[in-house]
């Protein structure tokens, strides 16, 4: 079981690994323990805050094998949107990881067996031959693979119209190939599900799939705001917009913000002028976190606590566990004025 | 048509095809089959989802062809693991030719009601040329990989079937289709916009590029530069009367791309036109322009339709007598439809024809003007005006 695996378990080099350990599945979800506390762990936080990054540390075994195992849960658990939500947190953390290994790639050759190259990640997508370097610093992707790489992103930038296409190959930024590379992993991590679970597994885990449901609940229960009305917004996210305007927010924050703004349903253009930052990159975030129907879940009041990013709690705040019930109390209250 | 007519066109074709020896594209046995026979009336029903068994089975594609004398042949653009299947969800979809398809009738240029059909295929011509630079020089298809094929009808079709292009979904097809259309974008789209903070300004400034190794904006660039040197080889006179001739460029604005021209070649060289903000409004113009004038209208549909049926090459068009033609990209040149695609059989021997729609055309490589009632002309020239409903076969 190598560290490369446990980093980036979605690669075929890692199911492989799996196999070849002859792990059951089912065996593995009966016994319970870290590989299923794990598995939930990746749900949950994928569903709640965005990533699939580990709150503390497990062993390379329980890593492995909680992704089979957080597949499993993620077809059982039946909140909307789930497996896009998901699909998206597996490849946010795997695109901060892989930008991280192939810079330290590129200034250390190290042969660390936990650093994943460009090379080894473009030939699991059968990309290996199809990106070259061009020398200054852009890439050229031949144009079949070019298409299939980015048909899941939206925006014009990614129309092949609009792009530098000449002699078969696309250019693209270094940036942009590790973006078209965070879809592929999106894509693959998102093919196949919701799996078609057995009952026996599924039956061992109607505790984790109940607990779930439960941590899901209140971020489920405000589906129905849908204005945007930002004197109602809950203090936490009052400051946050202040902090964003001044440049000062924590990624954890950043999430949050735009996660609660998506969730008002409002434009990006009304969010651009909240925030008086129009940039490509906050359209880009912005848009990624509001999806069409995989809108990522704001965090509760507790996440909020324990990120720090929970500011000047008023009376309404005792009676609530999530911004977005103080924001819909808020809002029936400007009602009935 | 009557029924002589029918039943001497289709003993005709099948002698076209006892000779033909066509033995069909790449991996026929992974491909739906489809032909509409010469049947009784107006109705053309056509026999699909065959597979290559049926077709070939019995002895060669051609043995199938002498036997059945179809008026029309096609197969499909998709490869499937189950072609003979009844429904396309049956069938197992694997991949799909890349098929480009230029119809006359699609043209901008063209008007079916006015145009003759010389000059309908004489446009189109020009738009597959269109098409294959874009093939070539952008998509980088060789041109051993380019399929060039004359439609027997009013149009080319363009086959390629290398691997990169053979798993290529709809959308994706979809995508190719619109950078070859002249696509739905602004200039903006194509200009790469880069923040500059140069030392002692106050404000980041924008310096915008025309990327000029590829894409529209290299398109939008050649265009630039051929105007930037015709510019610095004419008087200033005729230099700013030239470029007076832009919609929206008067004196200054001439005057300033003037002077950019002979002062800033370099730069407008590298693509750099924020030299003068009247150079991106030319540039901008030239956009719209080489959107008109570059792009190959072709019929999205086809391209996009990864279960399409395509006519056979080398089958004959039942509705012209004319072969769908495979062309080399060397004779694309000089290669007539009107002559090229007449099928050898049919030519230096007569036929007795009754001429129903009188009128002049062109025709293997002549003019000809036929009138009304009974005329003997060429059998080729007979089987063409018969197939398309202008005269009928007179009794022997």
């Amino acid at each position: 079981m190598q560290r490369i695996h446990t980093r980036y378990p979605f690669l075929s080099a890692a199911r492989e690994a799996v196999e070849a350990a002859d792990v059951d599945l089912a065996s593995v979800v009966r016994e319970g323990g870290a590989p299923v506390e794990r598995g939930v762990e990746r749900v949950e936080r994928a569903l709640v805050d965005g990533t699939v990054a580990a709150n503390r540390s497990w062993s390379a075994r329980a890593e492995l094998l909680s992704y089979p195992v957080a597949r499993v849960l993620v077809s059982l658990v039946d909140v909307s949107g789930a497996v896009e939500k998901y699909a998206r947190a597996e490849a946010t953390l795997a695109y901060e990881r892989f930008t991280d290994d192939f810079d330290e790639e590129t200034q250390l050759k190290s042969t660390d067996d936990g650093t994943l190259s460009l090379d080894a990640l473009l030939s699991d997508f059968d990309a290996g031959g199809d990106v070259r370097p061009t020398g200054d610093g852009t890439f050229a992707v031949r144009v079949g693979t070019y298409l299939e790489l980015a048909a899941p992103l939206s925006g014009t930038r990614w129309r092949l119209a609009t792009r530098v296409l000449a002699d078969g190959d696309v250019t693209v930024s270094r940036r942009e190939l590790y973006e078209l590379l965070r879809e592929a992993v999106r894509v693959r991590v998102a093919d196949g599900l919701p799996l078609s679970v057995p009952d026996p597994i599924a039956g061992a885990l109607d505790a984790e799939v109940a607990n779930l449901h439960d941590t899901l609940a209140p971020v489920e229960q405000t589906d129905g705001v849908d204005r945007f009305e930002p004197s109602a917004f809950p203090p936490c996210v009052q400051t946050l917009v202040a902090r964003a305007r001044d440049g000062k927010t924590s990624a954890t924050g950043r999430f949050a913000l735009l996660t609660f703004l998506a969730s008002t349903g409002a434009e990006f253009e009304r969010v651009a002028t909240l925030l008086d930052d129009a940039s490509a990159d906050l359209r880009e975030q912005y848009e990624r976190l509001a999806g069409d129907d995989a809108q990522f879940a704001p965090p509760s009041c507790e996440t909020m606590q324990a990120n720090g990013d929970c500011y000047n709690p008023d009376e309404l705040c005792e009676t609530i566990n999530h911004p977005l019930a103080y924001y819909e109390q808020r809002l029936e209250l400007v009602e009935g004025e | 048509m009557n029924k002589r007519t029918r039943e001497y066109l289709r003993g005709r074709f099948g002698d076209y095809y006892r000779r033909s020896g066509i033995d069909g594209p790449p991996a026929a046995n992974e491909r739906e089959w489809g032909h509409i026979p010469f049947t009784l009336g107006a109705g053309t029903t056509m026999v699909r989802h065959q597979s290559w068994i049926d077709i070939a089975g019995g002895g060669s594609l051609s043995d199938f062809l002498a036997r059945e004398q179809p008026r029309h042949v096609y197969f499909s653009a998709g490869r499937y693991r189950d072609p003979g299947a009844g429904r396309m969800s049956e069938k197992g979809w694997r991949a799909a030719d890349l098929v480009f398809d230029l119809d006359a009738d699609h043209l901008p240029s063209v008007d079916p009601d006015a145009t003759s059909y010389a000059d309908m295929l004489a446009a189109c011509k020009d738009a597959l040329c269109d098409l294959l630079d874009f093939l070539e020089d952008d998509f980088g298809f060789a041109a051993h990989d380019t399929e060039i094929v004359f439609s027997g009808g009013r149009g080319y079709h363009v086959h390629i079937r290398t691997d990169g292009v053979l798993d290529l979904g709809r959308d994706q097809r979809d995508e190719i289709v619109e950078y070859v259309r002249g696509p739905d974008i602004e200039f903006e789209d194509v200009v790469r916009t880069e923040s500059v903070e140069g030392i002692g300004l106050k404000n980041p400034t924008q310096k915008r590029t025309l990327p000029t190794d590829g894409g529209w904006s290299a398109r939008v660039h050649r265009q630039l530069m051929t105007l930037v040197d015709e510019v610095r080889d004419l008087s200033e006179d005729e230099a700013l009367d030239r470029l007076r001739q832009f919609p929206g460029v008067g004196e200054g604005k001439a005057s300033a791309i003037r002077r950019a021209a002979l002062d800033n070649h370099d730069e407008l060289a590298a693509g750099n036109i924020d030299v003068h903000p009247a150079v991106v409004s030319l540039a901008k113009q030239l956009f719209e322009r080489v959107l008109e004038t570059d792009a190959a209208p072709i019929d999205e549909p086809v391209t996009t339709d990864i279960n399409r049926l395509i006519r056979l090459p080398r089958s004959i068009h039942g509705g012209t007598g004319l072969v769908v033609t495979p062309i080399d990209r060397d004779d694309l040149a000089d290669f007539d439809p009107l002559v090229d695609a007449v099928p050898e059989q049919f030519r230096g021997h007569e036929v007795a024809i009754e001429v129903t729609d009188p009128g002049s055309g062109e025709f293997g490589g002549e003019a000809f003007t036929i009138q009304e009632g009974e005329s003997h002309v060429e059998e080729a020239l007979g089987v063409f005006l018969m197939a398309r409903g202008r005269a009928e076969k007179v009794a022997e």
